[in-house]
C-alpha cells in the first residue's frame, strides 16, 4: 500500500499547513530508543524459552520527530479551542484548563487503585464529595461512579431496574419502552441487558403522545427510557404524567442524562419522578471528548433503585472513606475499577468553579444560545416542533432540498465557512436533521458570525448558487472522504 | 462567572431580540413545581481558580503516591515510565477538545493517529486488527465473550481461573442476563490449568478465555489449547494486563488467539486510581464484522487523496441500534493518543528495553528471596504472588516496607476473597530500581 502515499509529503500545501505521513513512512532506521530507568539484569531462563519470534516492527521516531509528527496530527483537527463545535446532544462547551492542571498532580495521577485505603483518602474525598453533589444537583439519593460513559450508565441503569424487578418477583417484565428519538445506544444497552425494546412513535410536536405510551404499559412492560429534553430539543412538560402512567403500570424510568446541560440549577429529574439518570460528565460537566472519551456515565438513582447500586462504592464512615466490595442486593460489577477517575475529578473540579451561586447560570446561558440560534435562523430553515427548544434546537433541511442541497452539503461548507458542522441526521424522527447546540461557552459574536453563515448558505441556494455547497469542503486538508470505499474493503492497519 | 462570556448587556440584547423580557421566559415549558430557586441547591459556594488549586493540592497531598514511594503494586495497573512527550501531545487542544470524528475532513488528525496506533496494537499484539479502543480490560474480555457468542453462533463460555477476578467478575455479570452458559475452571496453585480448561470445552462451547500472563504472572504454553480450540470450533480469547510483555514474549498473535484483548495502561498512561484507561481488543481479519466499538480505516478523498475514516459504522448502535454488536459509544479515544504516541517514542527497541527490566526486576528479586517467604513456581513476567507462612508474618512485612515508603504487594484476597490472607500479588516494572529491591528484600529479613 505504500504507493498509497501522498504526493507533496513534507511540503506545506497552505500557508503553515503540512502534509504528513504515516509514522511508518518516516523512512530511515530506527532512532536511538528513549533513555529508560530500570534493573539491567538478566531475564529467568524460564521466561527465556517463551521469547517472542517475530519483532513487532513498531518504528520507533527520536523525541523532535516523534512531537513534529503528532502536533501536525493535532493541526489537522478542529477542536473546541479551535472554534465553534455545535454538535447537538454532544454539548461541546469550553473545557478549564485548570482542569487539566489539578488532575496531573503527582498525588492524584500516580496512585495505584489497590494501595492500602490510608494512603488515598485524599482522594476518596474528592469522589466522595462529587457523589453528594450529583445527588443534590440531579434531585436522587444515591449515585454509582463507576460507569465509564453514557452507554455504559445505561446498562448500569437497567441492570439495577432489572435487579429490582426480579427482587419484586417479576421476572417477565422485558419490554423497554424507547421513543423513535432516541439515541441509539438506548435500544443496543436493552438488548445487552437481556431484554427488548418497543419503539414509541413521537407525538406530533415531536414529544412522548401519552394515548401511545398508554397503548404499550402493560403488564410485561420493565421500563421506559426517555431523554429530557428530548433529542428533538423540546422539554417533555408531560414528564410526571409520563412517570406516574409507566408506575401505576409496575414499571420504573430510565432518564438519559445526556441533556442534562438544560436543567442543570434549574430544575431537578429526579423532583420529576424519574427512578434513575445517567450523567455524561463530558457534557454537562465539561471533561474533555478527547476525539471520542474517555468519558464518564455516574448513574443517580432514588430510593427504590439505591439498593441494587453496583459495587464497588464509596463508603464513608466517620471522617473516614473506605471501599465497599460487597452489597447483597447489587447488580453486579461492571467495571475492572471504580470509574474513571481522572474524568471524575475534572468534574469535581468543574461544579467547585460554578458553585451554589453560579451553576443554574450554565443551564440559563446554554438554553438562552440555543433559542437566539433558533430565532435567528427560524426563517431561513425549517423548524419541524414550534415553540421554545432547551439548549439545542433542531433544524431541517426541507427548504434547501428543492433547490437540490441536503444537510450534509449545508455541514459540509460550514467546515470552509470555519466552523464545526452540526450534529446531522439525528434525530431519525425527521428528515434531514441538523440538531444545533451552541452551549452556553459561546459569545454572542460568535453565535452571530455562525448564524450569519447559514443563512448566507441558505441564501445561496435560494440564488441557484449551489455548486460550491456540493463541492465542500475545499480548504481542510482533505475533502469529501470516500466511506463507501473504506467499507467495502476495511483496511485497518499499515502494511508495509 | 469566568467560563461564560456574556455580559448582562448580550442576555438582555439577545432575550429582547426574541421578545422576552426575562431568563425565566426561557423555561416556561418547565411545569412550575419543578423550577428551583436559584442558588437554593445545597452546595457549597463557587471557588476561584485559586481556591481550586489549593483544595487538589491538598486532597493530592494527602495521598500517597508513585511519586514519593516504590510500587510493587500491579493485579491490572502498572507504574510504568511516561515520557513528557505523551503528556504534551494529549494535552495539545485539538486533540483533547475534539469529538469523535464523525466529520472526517476536519477530524483527519485523530484519524490519522487511531489508524496509526491500530497499526501499532495489531503488531504488538501479533493478531490481525485491533479495533479503536474499548473502555478498559475487563469490559473488553466481557465484549470479547459476547463476540465469541456472534462469531461461532454459539454460547458457552468458558473462563480459566486464573483470569483478573475483575476481569471474571465483569464478564459474569454482563453475561448473566443473557441466554448461554458460564463456567469456570478453578485454578489449582498460581497458574494456568489448561488441562482442566481443555476438560471443560465441549461442542456448546463459543470460546476460551484465558489469561496470558495470567492474573498471577504465569507464562505458559497454549500450543495444546489452541488445539483442542480447533477440535471443538470455538475460539480462543487470549485476555491480557500489562501489554509490554509481548514486546518479550510470544504474543497472543504467536500463540494463536483468535481474539486478543486487555489493557493498554501500561502504554504511557498513568494509573490515576483506576482510569482512565485503555481497552484493548485486537481480532483476526475475518471477525472484524464482528468486532465492537469504533475502528478506523483508510479510505481516499474527493481528490484522490488518502485520508482516513471511521468505519464499519453499520456494526454500531447509532445505525444498527437494537441489533448492534455493542451498545459502546464514548470510548478511551485520548488514551489511543497517548498510546500511539508512547509507542512511537519507544518503537521495537525501547518496549523491548521496558519489557525487559520489568521481568529482570522480578527476577533479580526473586533470586534473593529470604528461605521463610516462598514465590510461585514457572515462568514469570513481571508479576508473581508472594506466599508467608502466616498472615501475622504477612503483616509484619507490609509494616516493615511501608517505613521504607515500599508498597510491597496487593493482598491478594483484596482481589480474591477465596484466598488465603497469607499471599501478596507483587509486580516490578522499568521504574523499580536496583535500590528498591535492595530494601524490599531488607524489609524482608528484618519481618523474618
Amino acid at each position: 500500500m505504500s504507493t498509497a502515499r501522498t504526493s507533496n509529503t513534507y511540503s506545506a500545501v497552505g500557508g503553515i499547513q503540512h502534509e504528513e505521513p504515516l509514522l511508518f513512512e518516516h523512512a530511515h532506521e530506527a532512532a536511538e530508543a528513549i533513555s529508560l530507568p530500570g534493573v539491567q539484569g538478566d531475564i529467568s531462563a524460564e521466561l527465556h524459552a517463551f521469547s517472542r519470534q517475530k519483532p513487532a516492527n513498531i518504528p520507533g521516531l527520536s523525541e523532535p520527530e516523534t512531537v513534529r509528527h503528532f502536533v501536525r496530527m493535532s493541526q489537522w483537527n478542529h477542536g473546541i479551542e479551535t472554534g465553534f463545535y455545535p454538535l447537538g446532544s454532544c454539548t461541546m462547551k469550553y473545557n478549564p484548563r485548570v482542569n487539566e492542571q489539578v488532575v496531573r498532580l503527582s498525588g492524584l495521577a500516580n496512585i495505584h487503585p489497590d494501595q492500602p485505603i490510608d494512603s488515598v483518602q485524599g482522594v476518596l474525598a474528592l469522589l466522595y464529595e462529587l457523589q453528594e453533589w450529583l445527588c443534590e444537583i440531579a434531585g436522587f439519593s444515591d449515585v454509582t461512579l463507576q460507569p465509564a460513559a453514557g452507554a455504559h450508565g445505561e446498562l448500569a441503569g437497567l441492570m439495577m431496574i432489572r435487579s429490582c424487578l426480579d427482587a419484586r418477583g417479576q421476572q417477565h417484565r422485558k419490554k423497554v419502552l424507547v421513543p423513535d428519538s432516541a439515541h441509539g445506544t438506548n435500544p443496543a444497552s436493552a438488548a445487552l441487558c437481556g431484554m427488548h425494546c418497543i419503539e414509541l412513535k413521537s407525538g406530533a410536536d415531536g414529544r412522548i403522545d401519552l394515548d401511545e405510551l398508554k397503548k404499550h404499559l402493560d403488564g410485561d412492560v420493565a421500563a421506559l427510557m426517555m431523554t429530557n429534553p428530548k433529542t428533538a430539543g423540546a422539554f417533555e412538560s408531560d414528564i410526571k404524567e409520563i412517570c406516574q402512567l409507566v408506575h401505576d403500570a409496575g414499571g420504573l424510568v430510565y432518564g438519559d442524562g445526556a441533556n442534562l446541560n438544560a436543567l442543570v440549577g434549574m430544575a431537578r429529574p429526579g423532583d420529576m419522578g424519574i427512578d434513575c439518570l445517567h450523567i455524561n460528565v463530558h457534557k454537562t460537566f465539561s471533561t474533555p471528548h478527547g476525539g471520542g472519551g474517555p468519558g464518564a456515565g455516574p448513574v443517580v438513582v432514588n430510593d427504590t433503585l439505591a439498593p441494587y447500586l453496583p459495587v464497588p462504592r464509596i463508603v464513608k464512615e466517620g471522617e473516614n472513606y473506605r471501599i465497599e466490595t460487597q452489597e447483597e442486593q447489587s447488580c453486579g460489577t461492571i467495571l475492572g475499577s471504580i470509574g474513571q477517575v481522572g474524568v471524575l475529578l475534572r468534574a469535581h473540579a468543574y461544579i467547585a468553579a460554578f458553585g451554589r451561586n453560579h451553576l443554574h447560570k450554565i443551564a440559563q446561558d446554554a438554553v438562552l444560545n440555543a433559542n437566539y440560534v433558533l430565532h435567528r435562523l427560524k426563517d431561513a430553515y425549517h423548524v419541524p416542533f414550534e415553540g421554545l427548544c432547551k439548549h439545542e434546537c433542531l433544524l431541517t433541511d426541507e427548504y434547501q432540498n428543492k433547490h437540490g442541497i441536503k444537510t450534509l452539503d449545508v455541514a459540509k461548507q460550514l467546515s470552509d465557512l470555519g466552523f464545526h458542522p452540526m450534529t446531522v441526521y439525528f434525530p431519525l424522527i425527521v428528515h434531514g436533521a441538523m440538531l444545533i447546540e451552541p452551549t452556553e461557552t459561546e459569545s454572542k459574536a460568535t453565535l452571530d458570525s455562525f448564524c450569519d453563515a447559514m443563512l448566507e448558505i441558505a441564501a445561496q441556494c435560494e440564488a441557484g448558487d449551489t455548486q460550491v455547497l456540493h463541492d465542500a469542503p475545499t480548504k481542510p486538508i482533505r475533502r469529501r472522504l470516500d466511506e463507501t470505499q473504506a467499507a467495502r474493503k476495511p483496511v485497518l492497519v499499515w502494511s508495509d | 462567572m469566568r467560563f461564560l462570556p456574556h455580559t448582562d448587556t448580550d442576555r438582555n440584547a439577545m432575550l429582547e431580540s426574541m421578545d422576552m423580557d426575562v431568563m425565566s421566559d426561557l423555561f416556561t415549558d418547565i411545569p412550575s413545581e419543578f423550577h428551583l430557586e436559584q442558588g437554593s441547591l445545597d452546595l457549597p459556594d463557587a471557588l476561584s481558580e485559586a481556591g481550586i488549586v489549593r483544595k487538589f493540592t491538598k486532597a493530592s497531598e494527602q495521598n500517597r503516591h508513585a511519586g514519593n514511594t516504590r510500587c510493587f503494586l500491579g493485579g491490572g495497573t502498572y507504574h510504568h515510565f511516561v515520557p513528557a512527550v505523551v503528556d504534551y501531545v494529549i494535552s495539545r487542544g485539538e486533540f483533547l477538545t475534539a469529538y469523535t470524528p464523525y466529520q472526517p475532513e476536519i477530524s483527519q488528525g485523530t484519524l490519522q493517529t487511531l489508524f496509526e496506533f491500530q497499526t501499532m496494537i495489531a503488531r504488538l499484539t501479533g493478531m490481525d486488527v485491533s479495533n479503536a479502543s474499548m473502555y478498559e480490560a475487563a469490559t473488553a474480555t466481557a465484549e470479547a465473550a459476547l463476540m465469541a457468542r456472534r462469531v461461532t453462533r454459539k454460547s458457552k463460555v468458558v473462563m480459566a481461573g486464573s483470569v483478573n477476578p475483575r476481569y471474571r467478575s465483569v464478564t459474569q455479570n454482563y453475561l448473566s442476563r443473557l441466554e448461554g452458559e458460564y463456567v469456570e475452571v478453578a485454578t489449582h496453585g498460581f497458574s494456568t490449568d489448561v488441562d482442566g480448561i481443555i476438560a471443560s470445552i465441549d461442542e456448546d462451547t463459543a470460546c476460551v478465555i484465558v489469561q496470558y500472563p495470567d492474573f498471577y504472572g504465569s507464562v505458559y504454553d497454549l500450543a495444546e489449547l489452541r488445539v483442542a480450540c480447533d477440535a471443538a470450533k470455538c475460539l480462543m480469547v487470549i485476555t491480557f494486563s500489562d501489554v509490554t510483555a509481548f514486546a518479550l514474549i510470544q504474543s497472543p498473535g504467536e500463540c494463536g488467539a483468535d481474539i486478543a484483548v486487555g489493557s493498554g495502561q501500561s502504554l504511557g498512561i498513568p494509573m490515576g486510581f483506576g482510569g482512565p484507561h485503555l481497552g484493548l481488543l485486537t481480532c483476526k481479519q475475518k471477525y472484524v464484522r464482528q468486532m465492537p466499538g469504533r475502528v478506523c480505516g483508510m479510505t481516499s478523498d474527493a481528490d484522490g487523496k488518502r485520508g482516513f475514516v471511521l468505519t464499519l459504522s453499520t456494526r454500531e448502535q447509532h445505525i444498527r441500534r437494537e441489533k448492534a454488536t455493542s451498545n459502546i459509544c464514548s470510548n478511551q479515544g485520548l488514551m489511543c493518543t497517548a498510546a500511539a504516541t508512547y509507542m512511537t517514542l519507544m518503537g521495537d527497541e525501547g518496549l523491548k528495553t521496558v519489557a525487559t527490566r520489568s521481568a529482570a526486576a522480578l527476577h533479580h528479586l526473586l533470586s534473593n528471596l529470604p528461605k521463610h517467604v516462598t514465590a510461585a513456581q514457572g515462568a514469570r513476567y513481571n508479576e508473581t504472588v508472594l506466599s508467608f507462612v502466616s498472615e501475622e508474618k504477612r503483616s509484619a512485612f507490609l509494616v516493615e516496607a511501608r517505613k521504607r515508603d515500599i508498597f510491597a504487594g496487593i493482598p491478594l484476597e483484596q482481589l480474591d476473597t477465596n484466598m488465603a490472607h497469607n499471599h501478596l500479588l507483587v509486580s516490578t516494572t522499568e521504574m523499580i530500581e536496583e535500590a528498591d529491591i535492595q530494601d524490599y528484600l531488607a524489609a524482608l529479613e528484618v519481618a523474618a
